[in-house]
């Protein structure tokens, strides 16, 4: 069938319509095979219909198998549609619509099976339909559902097909069916090295399905193409199921089972002979049970013993659907050198999420790592900073509809917010603490629990979403394994915004020379005519409005609730103190080092962020053993002490 | 008598005797003594203010008197918990188990039990084996070693690690608090073997003492507690009078300067910091029966903070201070929060307290630490200074 199917595609391409027939004098000949059709005679009707290559043939396959055929009594068939007791008749040559009675028509009712093989000749008009939307439905439905017959007509529509992708997409799509079906291993072998380059979900699935085993066991070396002769003790439960499944064995008694023989063998209070009460131990169990089978009430316990030893006698083994020896090994190849690829992209994957996870973590420590640098004051309110931008974000975003125009307006906006809160805050309370560092912390904390519940009290306990605009929506994707989110993108390009930013202010503006010379001596620095409290005032403003900004930024990807300060405080601290105090490219430094080591423990353990996060925390403990300073070390007076 | 310990420490004896004067008419007030004036429940919450206010003293020993701002403290408290927590579950647990096997055929065999109670207690985390850490759950006195020597050898590692590479100040503080993060989360992970977030539950029903009311249960747990706070109290009152209080209080005041008196700081401030993680894995293990349930939301980061901001408010370096800060704000946290304070009507807006009880606490910290660095505390000084005057 599959030739005449190649033979008939070649006749469709070459001359469509050479013959002068009609459809309905074709489905004449096969009258009885139409209207009782089996999966075993209904080839020959397919490949007749499909030889004609009318027109007309595609439609009227389309409603045989949605079972819209009707046959009349004379023998004819329409194309019908029933309501009530009348028929909404189409002709199947001529299109010409009339109406019947019911009972003159018998409706064709195609089993599954038959439909399978209609849907499969379907394909073959689709693929070379004139509308693109059919051949791309064709394409689709191939790559859902591979088949072996499908392998012709797709070959036979590349050379027409005139869309460049869709034509790309079939001959990507045949080199998958060559790979599984085609009938010389030649070819298959060929198909199959040429998938070694493709990382694609697809080409993974084709070559594990060339790969499928099925697993077996036998008293002998079983012969065909084996994959592997398993040991049955490395899981010898397992092993004496599959051997019980096989026939080949009795199955073991479960404890539960030896209960239940126990008591099932009860005589007057007395197990053979054991009083009941001994009972409470595996071990007079045991022996119980050994007497009953020694009088033949129960049969044989199964020990491990035995069962290894039966196990031993069995051979198990897997075998390769694939009866080609060097199919299979030219897969196994392909397959080697694409998980090669595979974990290098990866691998590639990992650095790009480690990427975003720093760059959020910078964005969130880097205002700290300004205000504690610079004023050795510790913000415990940082967070709830980043909380209030969060929050800017939200209700710039309830007032203006349009989200890439409320983002826009959000950033400045929280960034000014938080600015003024954070000039306020240094005014009022940390400017009467600056000698006592540690009341600094606790001042900050009090503010940090107020400002939490006030934000709770205002906007409620449930989170608020911030939605991104459609720009940032999606991900960029490269091929099947790396792909990463616009927003993250998005966040990783502000981060580098802001380290540029941070570091033109510091190096490059004379608000960042005075900065850095309070930093290295207030003292010196106010006698030369340097107001340290100016300085000290723009500078938490700086800390605090960066936070405002992270904040917008965090939200855009997590949800902003009055508890998302808390969530980020601890590791932003860590950030700015494994980096070294004082200095924007340890908090750098800091950033990379916790964001890439997060995310290579989540590698090592997946599935358990909590763990990560956990055993990130104890390594940055124990690395604080080693550089108390951090990973950037301010050196001389500045470093303090 | 002028270098004896009480004459030193006027506060201890005033403070023993009003302990005991208020656990006598707590007492006579309760329910086990048949007045009840004292619901049991609000007997428990007594209680458990006292186990507060001794991991309060601990803590204030550790920052009022030897200037280390652990934001830790709470952590130990909640290990202490979960260790009498994993024998109260386990024993009670067998309990029930050992009864509802009773009526099977054959007597039960060891490994049958075993199993048994490990699905009653694992099967929330879809486990039912028992991890590592519960080998010893079956005995009591094995878990009460435990209650105390975890905590303990916990703060000694940690101690150890921090102020062997002079950890100090604001830094100490950050790594006590990632410390007690990386516990918190911990205890979360279901694979922990902890039981996730589920916690342990039911710990207020004491095995072998089913027979017992729970009324008469927590007068005794309340007379534990009072007994420990007052052990607590001398046991601390001592070690920070005499050479090795002014030690420590050297240490706060100037840590360099006694390094360079020839004093080995880091022993110091390690023997105190452990110490206190021991007393506080007490209090946890005195508190945790009285409350019922203990989950790791107990020991996230904020409690620990929480425990700052009492003995903050309180007065920090003295220990009476603590008490106070302790029990007021505990107290009043309940009484805020449990929504029996009255609602204040403004007119144009209602002050719910569940709402704005946390703001005002907030603030009021902000203030004292702005304000009155001394706490509640301090106000006796105020009234020493006006007696010495008059």
């Amino acid at each position: 069938m599959r030739f005449a199917l190649i033979a008939l595609i070649l006749t469709i391409c070459s001359a469509p319509a050479a013959t002068a027939q009609n459809l309905q004098s074709i489905l004449q000949t096969f009258t009885t095979e139409i209207a009782k059709p089996s999966r075993g005679t209904v080839g020959d009707t397919l490949d007749a219909i499909a030889a004609s290559g009318l027109p007309q043939a595609t439609p009227f396959l389309e409603q045989w198998s949605e079972k819209n055929v009707w046959q009349r009594n004379d023998g004819m068939f329409f194309i019908g549609l029933a309501s009530g007791d009348t028929l909404a008749l189409t002709d199947i040559d001529t299109q010409a619509i009339s109406t019947a009675q019911k009972s003159d028509f018998k409706q064709l009712k195609p089993n599954g099976g038959v439909r399978r093989l209609i849907g499969t000749a379907l394909v073959q008009f689709q693929l070379i339909d004139p509308d693109v939307s059919r051949r791309t439905t064709a394409v689709a439905s191939i790559a859902r559902r591979p088949e072996a017959a499908q392998l012709a007509p797709l070959l036979a529509s590349i050379d027409p097909e005139v869309d460049a992708s869709l034509k790309a997409r079939k001959i990507q799509l045949a080199n998958f069916l060559t790979a599984r079906f085609a009938g010389g291993p030649v070819d298959r072998i060929a198909a199959i090295d040429s998938l070694s380059t493709d990382t694609s979900v697809e080409a993974r699935a084709v070559l594990n399905l060339i790969l499928t085993t099925t697993s077996g066991v036998a008293s002998a070396q079983p012969t065909g193409n084996i994959a592997a002769i398993l040991d049955p003790l490395d899981a010898p439960i397992v092993s004496y199921f599959a051997l019980v499944d096989a026939g080949l064995a009795v199955a073991k008694q479960t404890p539960a089972d030896i209960k239940r023989a126990l008591e099932a063998n009860i005589i007057d209070g007395r197990i053979a002979g054991f009083p009941l009460a001994q009972m409470d131990n595996a071990k007079t169990r045991e022996a119980a049970y050994a007497a009953l089978v020694d009088d033949g009430m129960v049969p044989t316990l199964i020990t491990d013993t035995l069962r290894d030893a039966t196990l031993t006698d069995h051979i198990f083994y897997e075998l390769y659907d694939e009866p080609n020896a060097t199919i299979t090994a030219a897969a196994i190849s392909a397959l080697a050198a694409v998980d090669t690829r595979v974990a290098t992209a990866k691998i590639a994957d990992l650095t790009l999420d480690a990427l975003s996870l720093a760059s959020i973590f910078f964005l969130a420590a880097i205002g700290l790592a300004i205000t504690f640098g610079v004023m050795g004051v510790i913000n415990m309110a940082h967070g709830e900073f980043i909380m209030m931008g969060a929050y800017t974000g939200f209700v710039v975003q309830t007032f203006v509809s349009n989200y890439t125009v409320s983002l826009i307006i959000a950033l400045p906006l929280a960034f000014a917010v938080t600015f003024g809160a954070g000039v306020v805050m240094e005014r009022l309370v940390i400017r009467r603490l600056y000698h006592r560092p540690l009341e600094t912390l606790l001042a900050t904390f009090g503010i940090s629990i107020a400002l939490q519940q006030l934000a709770k009290n205002i906007f409620g306990t449930q989170a608020r979403p911030l939605t991104s605009p459609d720009w940032l929506a999606g991900a960029w994707v490269f091929n099947d394994v790396i792909q990463i989110s616009y927003i993250r993108i998005a966040i990783f390009v502000l981060a580098l915004m802001f380290l540029c930013l941070i570091i033109h202010i510091l190096k490059r503006t004379r608000l960042g020379l005075e900065v850095r010379a309070v930093t290295q001596n207030p003292g010196m620095a106010s006698s030369m005519g340097i107001d340290p409290d100016r300085i000290n005032m723009m500078t938490f403003g700086l800390g605090s409005g960066i936070a405002g900004i992270a904040g917008v930024a965090i939200g855009l990807y997590a949800k902003v609730t009055s508890e998302m300060g808390s969530d980020y405080i601890v590791q932003s601290f860590m950030t700015v103190v494994v980096g070294g105090v004082g200095n924007v490219w340890g908090t750098l430094a800091g950033a990379a080092m916790i964001g890439f080591g997060q995310k290579g423990i989540e590698w090592l353990n997946p599935s358990n962020t909590l763990a990560a996060q956990t055993y990130m925390i104890l390594f940055v403990i124990l690395f604080i053993q080693f550089r108390p300073k951090g990973i950037v070390a301010l050196k001389g007076r500045a470093a303090g002490d | 008598m002028q270098n004896t310990f009480i004459a030193k420490n006027p506060s201890v004896l005033w403070f023993l005797l009003g302990l005991s004067i208020f656990t006598v008419v707590v007492s006579i007030l309760s329910e086990a003594a048949g007045t009840a004036f004292i619901s049991t429940s609000f007997l428990k919450t007594l209680g458990k203010t006292l186990c507060l206010c001794l991991v309060a003293i601990a803590m204030d020993v550790v920052w009022g008197y030897c200037g280390i701002l652990s934001l830790g403290h709470f952590a130990f408290f909640g290990i202490g918990g979960y260790a009498i927590g994993m024998w109260l579950m386990y024993d009670r647990t067998k309990d029930i188990v050992v009864s509802s096997l009773e009526n099977n055929i054959l007597p039960p065999t060891p490994e049958e039990i075993t199993t048994a109670i490990g699905t009653q207690i694992f099967g929330v985390v879809g486990s039912t084996d028992f991890p590592v850490i519960w080998a010893f759950s079956h005995s009591l006195s094995l878990q009460l070693l435990a209650v105390v020597f975890v905590p303990g050898v916990l703060a000694l590692v940690f101690g150890w690690l921090a102020f062997r590479s002079r950890v100090t100040g604001v830094y100490l503080s950050i790594l006590t608090q990632a410390m007690t993060l990386a516990l918190s989360l911990y205890f979360f992970q279901n694979d922990s073997g902890l039981r996730g977030n589920n916690g342990l539950s039911g710990l207020q029903n004491i095995p072998g003492l089913e027979a017992v009311s729970q009324a008469t249960l927590s007068l005794w747990f309340f007379w534990a507690s009072a007994s420990a706070l007052g052990a607590g109290y001398l046991l601390f009152a001592w070690m920070t009078s005499g050479k090795f209080g002014s030690v420590i209080r050297a240490i706060r005041d100037n840590e360099a300067r006694v390094r360079f008196l020839g004093y080995h700081v880091e022993s110091y401030k390690l023997f105190i910091f452990t110490i206190t993680a021991m007393v506080a894995g007490v209090a946890g293990a005195l508190y945790y029966p009285q409350a019922g349930i203990i989950n790791p939301a107990e020991i996230a980061p904020i409690a620990s903070i929480y425990l700052v901001v009492w003995v903050a408010i309180g007065g920090r370096g003295r220990l009476y201070g603590a008490v106070i800060g302790a029990a007021v704000v505990s107290l009043m946290s309940s009484w805020f929060t449990g929504g029996s304070a009255p609602d204040i009507n403004l007119g144009i807006y209602t002050v719910k307290w569940t709402d704005w009880w946390l703001v005002l606490l907030g603030v009021t910290f902000v203030a004292v630490t702005l304000f009155f660095p001394k706490g509640i505390g301090g106000l006796f000084d105020l009234l020493a200074r006006k007696e010495k005057q008059s």
